[in-house]
């Protein structure tokens, strides 16, 4: 069959729009401030085989993941998936990554035929479990993080299976936005499997089978293209977690990634061993992780299909912290995920050093607030906090931007607080936090919150308090992250994972980690350096502390004599050593 | 007493190149204008302009009752970098709020990605001590002496503009307006925005972005618009003055001054109000608009009559503004705005080669100033009309009627020496080149609004206007597999058309965030009452005392965060509900029966009457006499070459159908229909082009 390059592109992008629009729809439909705000859910479209055809512009990290799904459905139902089925799972050793993340995926037929499947992925407020939010480090088996749903039929036959809901809803803390949300999910499914039908009927089931078949090959050779592109070569890179919450840690991650003609393998032998503590990724978590990260060595506008994970092979040991086995707890995965993401990315900049920024402070940090109102009403308040990228091997990092892996949003403060017995007291820049390069990483946040209810549970889910952001190049790790209870009271420093009661009027602020700087920072162009003090980004004192460069003695001027005298003298002092 | 539409009525569109006049008698008979923009101040260029048509057409200045205007100053300003100094004042601990935004970055994967520069920087971001909750009940009293510290921090740093947007004003505008007072008071030259005012709404980054951008670019059209009327009371042109919106709606001078936000894609909408209203009068349900004039090429999409429009967008994202699920490549204006792509494609764009010596094309533009080549006004780089030019489809010796000399021995020359020399290429290949690439960017305008909108152009008519639409438009329709191109009457001047088919129409937003199961219908009343009563009080005081008002409200099930937005014209609150689970129903596939709905905002939509959307949306002439018939050698590459190509007029064309190629050449543009295509005019006196293949 002749392939029409305009239909294929159509093909491409209207595959597109039906991914963005059941995201959308999930957005819009959802009760939780972690789908309408932070947006952790993804959407996506397979074929008929299971290969992923499109994601929605959502969450990388999600990625990898959806193909596995597809699998563990295939492997159960094999042989009696029909019209007006829905399948659903969240069990992390068939098919899912973490128990909140709930996976619908509904296949969709043409005249009786199979032709492709819509599938939803939305992180829960709440599974049940010891702590609200799904997200808990202090479970130490899968058995103590929340309800374990194996894939099963929600629909069969387009008959609805409320065992499934009846039981899902029994289990959770609010269940009202839980059974909200889920029906989000249905709505994408549902607006997914409508337009995917349109589409089909343009061209027809063969038609369709042929021009996304093409797509993936088309997306693959992209993908060679620029893995061929790297020197060939092994680059191994470790970079560590703290703790996990119950043992005392570094645990770290390690990954030699080579680079051989027009593939790649990712091999994370060395890795530690699975931990108690709830941080275990599971094997599609950290593919999916791998995925993204060499997709930022290719050209953002590849289609985002399977197509670009073909020449990408990921080698993880089964029980180490990469691939965790029963009966090993994975809530809090997430931020393992996002470690995996900061070493395969030092591993490519030896491959790419042009090219790769220093580790980046993306979503380590997730905080829960849980608990009943004096009228038992329930409450759950879930989100995660993101900060700034690392400097570049050409500019800085970028202050308040989301990451390269999740890109969540924020959660508007005034919708917050209409919604939790919470009122968000500051946020922002914290100053001198960005790690120090002649390209600086970006600014750390702060977010404080104050609790206005009678009592509750705080989880906190938060690293690189002792392992910092790196830099790359010379350039400086980012400053530490700190969870302070009361900061204009007792100010009691919390640990980096705890679970603990707070009451009414406490203050919770968390402090993220800055992000690392890139090169040298010696020369870092004074005249950027002047400009951060002047918006009050860095302090007259770390200018000269850290660049070596004199503000003043008139106010907001550069005192480039004395700036060129003190670079000369640090420079020979390091020469001199 | 209704009010009549004034007698005589200008639309005034300014361009990047050009400015255009189009003048409409009662008796609907028209007279039209085209010259060269004046960069440095717009407003000459209006004023000798529309000096000239008066002259020419013996008409007294005083007889003119209203005048239109679109324009491109607010959206160059925010895409220049070249607004106002401007100061924020925050809630004390939310002074980041404007740079952090709301995270996310439109270009997934992209490692060299960079955020827009914050409309204010750091320094001039100040923070006041204040705090309101939700419910609109104080937290924290405003500390004066705190918010006149910042407020004097703000000036001595060298704000010239200020935005005042302090957490839950929506619900509660007491703080802000009390500072607002105070900088009344104390700085009263001192442009000032406040958020409660310009978008009560709840959300704070996205009311403090409209809030930030409006102060932004606020002075300078203060002082524009100011500035046109003082000049034309020179010439003794009086009238109101109403400018354009995003929207597609007009609001006056005075409101436009107040709340420029609103007009920040003025310019563009203008030609999308005038593609719709040309759909809808003469049956083209489906058009993709094409407006190219000499600096951009601008598309939209109207589907069914009707375009498309997003109730919030992004101001200088690129291409694609309309993405609505990845957000942060431009400014956030909370807004209505039509959706339209914008290219750096048009007539005057400059032909380049890159360091690799391929050509290039745009987004670099010589304008009206320095100008192309031909017009010999002190350009020295090659265009795409220098182009155009040498390929045969202008006129060699002038445009607009004789109004333009050109100086086609000096393209030549130049173009032959800077482009065609170095790529070893003859004039006329090298110039056919610069003509395919032109269009692929314009091409790539298209394709946003169809294509990656799920959208086959296939099933669409491209319409195509501005001074060059009608000279690409074939080879764009070409590339896209579209079958039939339409070129309106006047297309030179198809978006000054637009500008007096449009309606003025305000829009009023209140958030009133209540369960509906909480609200009465007294309740309620009373709400609407009180914004129906400021709304009229508005428009009144910009000169529209009788209007028509509709009620629309935004709600959605307890829990979610968007609404869904319903009719809400005397509406009951149960009736609301269902409406609204109706709606969800459609929408979403299903309705959560046991869910509490609540009610978010409130929307008056009021137009000023009488309706001016019944007049003609473009010229209208007369289809008989002939003209006269040329010939000129045109080139049409490969593996036509140069043909001898009939010039004619539109008149000319007839009612049956001509092979191309031809060249039909008026006024204000020149459309070419290359070989292999087919020419004829409908009985509305577009030119239909039925797109052939190119022969190759």
């Amino acid at each position: 069959m002749h392939i029409d390059p305009i239909t294929l592109e159509l093909i491409n992008h209207s595959l597109a729009c039906i991914a963005d629009e059941m995201a959308l729809t999930t957005v819009r439909a959802s009760y939780s401030s972690n789908l309408k705000g932070s947006m952790d859910l993804s959407a996506a479209l397979c074929d008929r085989h299971g290969e992923l055809i499109v994601q929605g512009l959502t969450l990388p990290m999600h990625l990898g993941s959806i193909p596995d799904a597809i699998e563990a459905i295939k492997c159960k139902f094999g042989g009696s998936i029909n019209p007006g089925d829905m399948f659903i799972l969240n069990d992390p050793f068939d098919g899912g990554t973490h128990l909140p993340d709930i996976y619908l995926l509904k296949p969709v037929f043409v005249d009786g035929g199979l032709v492709a499947y819509a599938c939803s992925i939305a992180h829960h407020s709440d599974i049940g479990g010891k702590v609200a939010g799904g997200n808990g480090c202090d479970a130490t088996e899968i058995y103590q993080e929340g309800l374990r749903i194996p894939p099963l039929k929600l629909y069969d036959g387009g008959v609805p299976n409320e065992a499934i809901t009846e039981i899902l809803e029994r289990n959770v803390r609010v269940p009202v936005q839980v059974m909200g949300d889920l029906r989000a999910q249905l709505a994408a499914c549902h607006v997914g499997e409508r337009s995917l039908l349109g589409l089909v009927s343009r061209y027809g089931a063969a038609g369709f089978e042929r021009y996304t078949a093409e797509l993936l090959d088309y997306t693959e050779r992209l993908a060679r293209q620029a893995i061929r592109a790297l020197p060939d070569g092994t680059y191994s890179f470790t970079d560590y977690l703290d703790d996990d919450g119950i043992d005392p840690g570094p645990f770290p991650i390690t990954v030699a990634v080579t680079v051989e003609g027009d593939s790649l393998r990712a091999d994370f032998t060395g890795t530690a061993l699975q931990v108690k503590g709830g941080i275990n990724s599971p094997i599609p978590f950290t593919k999916s992780a791998t995925y993204a990260c060499v997709r930022c060595l290719m050209d953002p506008h590849i289609p985002n299909n399977a197509g670009f994970f073909r020449p990408i092979e990921v080698v993880a040991p089964p029980g180490t912290l990469v691939n965790p086995v029963l009966p090993a707890a994975v809530a809090a995965r997430g931020l393992t995920g996002f470690r995996i993401a900061n070493v395969v990315m030092g591993a490519l900049a030896q491959a790419a050093p042009d090219r790769i920024p220093a580790a980046e402070v993306g979503g380590d940090t997730g905080v829960s607030i849980g608990g009943y109102y004096a009228d038992r009403r329930p409450f759950v308040f879930l989100e995660f906090l993101l900060a700034s990228w690392g400097g570049r091997p050409n500019k800085d990092g970028i202050d308040g931007n989301s990451s390269v892996v999740v890109n969540f949003s924020n959660n508007p403060v005034e919708v917050i607080e209409a919604e939790q017995p919470l009122r968000i007291e500051q946020y922002g820049f914290v100053p001198d936090s960005g790690g120090p390069g002649k390209y600086r990483g970006g600014l750390a946040l702060v977010r404080d919150y104050r609790f206005l209810g009678g009592e509750a549970t705080l989880q906190i889910r938060s690293d690189r308090r002792v392992g910092l952001p790196y830099g790359l190049a010379g350039g400086r790790p980012g400053t530490p992250s700190l969870n302070i209870l009361n900061p204009d009271g007792e100010n009691r420093v919390l640990p980096a994972k705890p679970s603990l009661t707070i009451h009414h009027g406490d203050v919770y602020r968390h402090i993220l980690a800055g992000a690392g700087g890139h090169g040298d920072r010696l020369e870092r162009d004074p005249a950027r350096v002047l400009e951060d003090v002047l918006d009050e980004k860095i302090t007259p004192a770390y200018a000269l502390r850290e660049y070596g460069v004199v503000i003043g003695p008139e106010a907001g001027a550069l005192d480039e004599a004395r700036t060129k005298r003190e670079r000369r003298r640090r420079a020979s002092k390091a020469a001199g050593r | 007493m209704i009010a009549e539409v004034p007698h005589i009525r200008l639309g005034v569109d300014i361009g990047g190149t050009f400015t255009d006049i189009v003048l409409r008698r009662a008796d609907g008979t028209t007279a039209v204008r085209k010259v060269s923009s004046t960069t440095a101040d717009y407003a000459q260029a209006i004023v000798s302009g529309l000096g000239e048509l008066l002259a020419a057409e013996g008409l007294a200045a005083g007889a003119i009752g209203e005048i239109v205007h679109g324009t491109t100053v607010a959206t160059n300003a925010i895409l220049e970098g070249n607004g106002a100094r401007t100061g924020l004042l925050t809630t004390k601990g939310f002074r980041d709020i404007l740079e952090i935004r709301r995270l996310r970055y439109p270009q997934l994967y992209n490692l060299d990605w960079e955020k827009p520069v914050p409309l204010v920087r750091r320094r001039l971001r100040l923070e006041v001590d204040e705090r309101m909750d939700h419910r609109g009940q104080v937290v924290r009293p405003l500390d004066m002496a705190s918010a006149e510290a910042s407020l004097d921090e703000a000036v001595v740093r060298g704000a010239e503009s200020l935005a005042i947007c302090f957490l839950h004003s929506y619900a509660n505008p007491a703080h802000e307006q009390q500072v607002a007072e105070l900088v009344r008071r104390k700085y009263p030259g001192l442009y000032l925005s406040v958020s409660s005012d310009i978008l009560p709404q709840i959300k704070e980054y996205e009311r403090t972005s409209t809030a930030v951008a409006n102060a932004y670019i606020m002075p300078l059209i203060d002082r524009y618009l100011a500035s046109l009327a003082g000049e034309l009371a020179t010439i003794g042109v009086e009238t109101p003055i109403l400018v354009m919106q995003s929207n597609g709606g007009v609001m006056s001078a005075e409101a436009a001054r107040r709340q420029p936000v609103h007009i920040v894609e003025s310019g563009p909408a203008a030609g999308a109000i005038a593609a719709a209203a040309l759909a809808r009068t003469c049956g083209y349900g489906n058009l993709i608009a094409l407006d190219m004039g000499g600096t951009t090429a601008k598309a939209s999409i109207v589907e069914g009559g009707e375009l498309s429009r997003a109730p919030e967008y992004e101001v200088g994202s690129g291409i694609s503004i309309g993405s609505r699920l990845n957000r942060g490549a431009g400014y956030l204006l909370g807004v209505p705005a039509i959706d339209i792509a914008e290219v750096g494609a048009g007539g005057g764009s400059i032909i380049w080669l890159d360091r690799a010596g391929a050509p290039q094309v745009g987004p670099q533009s010589a304008g009206a100033v320095p100008g192309p080549l031909c017009y010999d006004t002190g350009g020295s780089e090659p265009t795409l009309t220098d182009a155009n030019l040498l390929l045969g489809y202008l006129n060699p010796r002038y445009l607009a009627g004789g109004a333009l000399k050109l100086n086609y021995r000096r393209a030549r020359d130049i173009f032959q020496r800077k482009v065609a020399e170095k790529l070893g290429l003859t004039t006329e290949e090298a110039a056919y080149g610069a003509h395919r690439i032109g269009s692929a960017s314009m091409t790539r305008a298209v394709r946003a609004v169809s294509i990656e909108r799920g959208r086959d152009p296939r099933d669409f008519a491209l319409l195509a206007f501005g001074g060059s639409g009608p000279l690409h438009a074939a080879e764009v329709a070409r590339t896209l597999d579209i079958c039939r191109v339409i070129v309106p009457p006047a297309p030179g001047l198809f978006s000054a058309y637009g500008l007096l088919s449009a309606d003025i129409e305000y829009h009023f937003l209140r958030t009133y965030l209540r369960r509906t199961a909480d609200l009465t219908y007294g309740e309620l009343e009373s709400v609407w009452c009180e914004m129906a009563r400021r709304a009229g009080e508005t428009m009144a005081g910009d000169g529209f005392p009788d209007v028509e008002m509709r009620q629309f409200a935004d709600l959605r099930y307890a829990g979610q965060s968007f609404e869904l937005t319903v009719p809400a014209d005397g509406r009951k609150i149960g009736e609301l509900e269902e409406a609204f689970s109706q709606e969800h129903e459609r929408t979403y596939g299903h309705r959560a029966l046991n869910d509490p709905v609540e009610l978010v905002n409130l929307r008056l939509v009021v137009q000023a009457l009488p309706s001016r959307a019944a007049q003609p949306a473009h010229a209208v002439i007369a289809a008989a006499g002939a003209s006269g018939e040329a010939v000129r050698p045109a080139y049409f590459g490969a593996p036509y070459g140069t043909l001898p190509t009939p010039v004619l007029g539109r008149r000319d064309l007839g009612c049956g159908q001509r092979r191309g190629p031809l060249i039909i050449e008026e006024y204000d543009a020149t459309a070419v229909v290359p070989p292999g295509c087919v020419a004829c005019l409908d009985e509305h006196c577009n030119i239909l082009i039925e797109v052939g293949d190119r022969g190759e």
